[in-house]
């Protein structure tokens, strides 16, 4: 089966840092793959290289064998991208935001509202969705924008640190709705610094630690590889050998 | 082309709104206000003045005297008798302006062909630009009695001579020349004319250039602070699209606003000029024969001028966009721009660009904002090899810029770029332009 994302020996320097030093990884279609690490890993630059945002120095990155350079423009009609703290437009109603981002990515009213209607349910946002995004909470407004992120069912998502800053209930939320997106087929990239979300979350998880990946596996078989008692720990080891 | 139109609805919304709205009807307001006030202070100002003769000389002359005042626009109260100090203290508490004061002797003084003094007491209330201009009218007085007073000596001394004759013996018939063309016509008058066909175009055109900058460099860095930017970048928008929705939107808003100033600043602007230069027939023939009127080539030219000039503008503005990190560096960053714009506003305004030396005529050439202000000066002088010299530098230099501006927005500069304000360990405070590890420093005094 054709993977739906394949990273070759990846690297991004800016300037005189090297940001990614040579990292692979696959994920296959209907996975959630997540990137484990610390802040200033390479996780952000990975995944802004793989939303066609960022080009790489070396090396390559193929979403459903399209290359992320050379068919940007067609990776971008299967793909969404949600950055980390991301913000919506606040003068904007959160319908509005909703009908905004469909229309970019429909090709009929028909599909746009569908897109629409699909986002409105997940967001759970009700009545609320007719006020100024200015006025929601930083959850409400996560959960907006993970909903304008998987509406269109893209091949792949990406999603940097899906709920950082979150609550509890909010973050539980959000999870949810990425798994039961998953299992509709949309393989996702995610990265976060909580390794307990990821363990719960992720099909697979890559180990990365100052732009190199150093192990890849699922959070069980780490696990167990390591003789530790959560993924917390297995990262510890793996980052000290 | 669809996504086009998405985004520039999107970006409208984002820019027309109350926050930005609201300073715009204002300014629209306070203007006509202010415009209204001047004219009504005008009128006042037009309207006959108040003045108290105090006639100590009860004679035919200081009599007629009264009278040529009358004449010549003031409203005459005449007192023969009291003292002087008591009359002014008096017309100053009833809120008169001036006081005449012919002395005894006045009459006798004149028949004897002696130079004769009357005192003037002006009432200062008001120092403000209109309040002052009442009391100067006292001038007028005193050369309408002295005009009346020359009359009677040539009257007398030569019988039979024109008094009118005598004092304006050579008169001048004024023409004024532009090109080959000559026209009858008083110059002032005819310079004032024009000028006012042309006088709002350097007001809106810096006003219109110095908010869509604004528009646009801060929707860009909004949009990089809030991280949308990221989001639209990975949308299958194309970024020429992005880019020209961007640039089109600002400049929607920045026209609206210039329209809306424009219609507060007329009433403004019209009081200061004032009615008293309305084209007489004479200045509107010359005007008509020497082509200093903008017909229809002429429009064309100064729009594509005007028009060349805003989108050079507006892709500067996107390139320093780029930089910015966020709303609070934009204000540092469009500060060259806005020095651009201003620079040969003023300087256009005072220097004539055919007399003053090389260097600084092809600096003002070289600052692309120069010609829509100098294209109305060429247009009027027939030059329009200079206007035409000019729209196609302005497109040159715009396709450069905006080359620039897609590129960095197609590739990853527009999130890499930026202007780093903090201080770095050498303990030197300044601004550093930082674009993959290459940094061009600033230095701050």
């Amino acid at each position: 089966m054709e993977k739906a994302l394949v990273v070759e020996n990846l690297k991004k320097s800016y300037g005189k840092f090297e940001a990614l030093h040579g990292i692979s990884f696959e994920v296959a279609p209907g996975e959630i793959f997540a990137l484990i690490g610390p802040n200033g890993a390479g996780k952000t630059t990975a995944l802004r290289i793989v939303a066609t945002i960022l080009q790489p120095t070396s090396g390559t990155a193929q979403v459903y064998g399209m290359d992320v350079q050379k068919d940007a423009a067609r990776i971008r009609e299967i793909i969404s991208y949600l950055p980390e703290e991301a913000g919506a437009y606040k003068n904007l109603t959160g319908l509005g935001y909703l009908t905004f981002m469909a229309e970019l990515f429909a090709s009929d009213p028909a599909t746009q509202r569908e897109y629409v209607q699909r986002a409105s349910d997940i967001t759970g946002l009700g009545e609320r969705l007719r006020d100024k995004i200015g006025t929601y909470s930083k959850g409400m407004t996560r959960k907006l924008l993970l909903s304008r992120a998987v509406m269109t069912r893209p091949k792949l998502a990406i999603i940097d640190e899906p709920t950082s800053g979150l609550d509890v209930v909010a973050a539980i939320d959000i999870r949810e709705s990425i798994r039961r997106a998953a299992a509709d087929g949309m393989a996702v990239l995610l990265s976060s610094h909580n390794m307990l979300e990821i363990e719960y979350l992720s099909d697979r998880v890559a180990v990365i630690d100052k732009g190199t990946i150093h192990d890849v596996g699922t959070p069980q078989g780490l696990k167990e590889k390591y003789g530790k008692a959560n993924l917390e720990e297995v990262f510890v080891q793996v980052v000290r050998q | 082309m669809r996504r086009f139109f998405v985004v520039l609805r999107k970006e409208l919304k984002e820019m027309l709104t109350w926050q930005t709205l609201i300073p715009i009807l204002l300014v629209v307001v306070i203007y006509s206000f202010l415009g209204r006030v001047i004219n009504q202070e005008q009128k006042k100002q037009a309207a006959p003045q108040a003045l108290v003769v105090v006639d100590l000389d009860h004679s035919q002359i200081s009599e007629m005297l009264a009278g040529i005042l009358t004449k010549a626009n003031f409203k005459v109260t005449t007192y023969t008798e009291g003292v002087v100090g008591d009359i002014v203290r008096k017309v100053a508490s009833e809120k008169g302006a001036a006081v005449l004061v012919i002395p005894q002797g006045f009459e006798a003084g004149i028949n004897a062909r002696k130079p004769q003094t009357v005192q003037t007491y002006t009432i200062l209330r008001s120092f403000s630009l209109l309040g002052m201009q009442g009391t100067f009218k006292l001038d007028a007085a005193l050369t309408a009695m002295n005009d009346a007073i020359g009359d009677m000596y040539i009257k007398t001394g030569a019988p039979g001579l024109d008094p009118a004759v005598v004092k304006h013996v050579i008169s001048a018939q004024s023409f004024v020349t532009v090109g080959t063309t000559s026209a009858e016509g008083d110059p002032q008058a005819l310079v004032s004319v024009v000028m006012q066909q042309t006088m709002v175009i350097p007001i809106v055109l810096t006003l219109v250039i110095i908010l869509a900058s604004q528009m646009i460099a801060a929707s860009i860095a909004g949009e990089k602070e809030n991280k949308t930017l990221e989001t639209l970048l990975s949308t299958p928008v194309a970024r020429g699209a992005l880019v020209t929705a961007k640039m089109m939107a600002s400049g929607i808003v920045a026209l609206i606003s210039a329209a809306a100033y424009m219609v507060g600043m007329k009433s403004y602007m019209g009081s200061l000029i004032g009615t008293s230069s309305g084209t007489s027939t004479t200045v509107g023939q010359a005007i008509q024969k020497l082509g200093l009127i903008l017909d229809l080539r002429g429009y064309v030219l100064l729009g594509l001028s005007v028009f060349a000039g805003i989108m050079v503008a507006l892709s500067i503005a996107v390139i320093l966009g780029a930089f910015a990190e966020d709303l609070k560096s934009v204000q540092i960053l469009i500060t060259p721009l806005m020095m651009m714009v201003l620079l040969p506003y003023l300087m256009t305004m005072f220097i004539d660009i055919n007399t003053t030396s090389p260097v600084l005529k092809w600096f003002i050439y070289a600052i692309p904002f120069s010609h829509p202000f100098l294209a109305a000066q060429f247009i009027f002088a027939h030059n329009f090899a200079m206007v035409v010299a000019g729209i196609v530098y302005q497109f040159a230099l715009f396709l450069v810029l905006a080359t620039v501006a897609a590129r960095i927005f197609s590739t990853d500069r527009i999130l890499t770029m930026k202007l780093n304000t903090a201080r770095r360990g050498s303990g030197l405070g300044g601004w550093t332009l930082v674009r993959e590890g290459i940094s061009l420093r600033i230095r701050r005094k």
